[in-house]
């Protein structure tokens, strides 16, 4: 859950639905990476083809957050 | 017919698959990094792994692409099962 965010929607006392509470929203790596920099470090070719990267900086995987809540 | 194809199919396969990717994701580096030499240096040299790769799979399991980019056995074999995606 590195590289995901929430925050809580404003819910007036007037909304006939339920609050909707935290949500979450993600930030990936290269967003805050404006220019990749020279010689990251790499994956073996085999672990890039099963995580999706060659360089663990840009590496991001998803977990869905809203799981832990249900 | 069903022949199950040998265990060391899909080893050589899984690490062609491999290999592309990383020429994939240094093909993208390397457009925005053009004189970065040490990764030019690794994408050549998988570049040539590549080949090899290549040659070893099609020397046992025929040809795996056409029209001049893999060599053919006789008879006339690259449309001879399993394709792509029967495999």
């Amino acid at each position: 859950m590195k590289y995901v965010k929430s925050y809580v929607p404003y819910h007036s006392p007037f909304d006939p639905c339920p609050p909707i509470g935290k949500k979450y929203y993600r930030t990936p790596p290269h967003l805050y990476m404006t220019f990749q920099p020279y010689n990251l470090p790499q994956f073996s070719p085999q672990e890039a083809l099963k995580k999706g990267t060659l360089w663990p900086a840009l590496y991001d995987y998803y977990e869905n957050p809203y799981d832990r809540r249900s | 017919m069903e022949t199950n194809l040998p265990a060391e199919y899909y080893q050589l396969l899984e690490e062609l698959q491999a290999v592309d990717f990383v020429l994939v994701e240094l093909t993208l580096y390397l457009d925005t990094h053009p004189n970065d030499t040490a990764s030019i240096q690794q994408f050549n040299h998988y570049a040539q792994e590549r080949k090899k790769l290549k040659k070893a799979i099609e020397s046992k399991y025929g040809p795996m692409q056409q029209y001049g980019n893999s060599y053919s056995g006789t008879p006339w074999d690259w449309n001879k099962a399993p394709w792509p995606w029967q495999v």
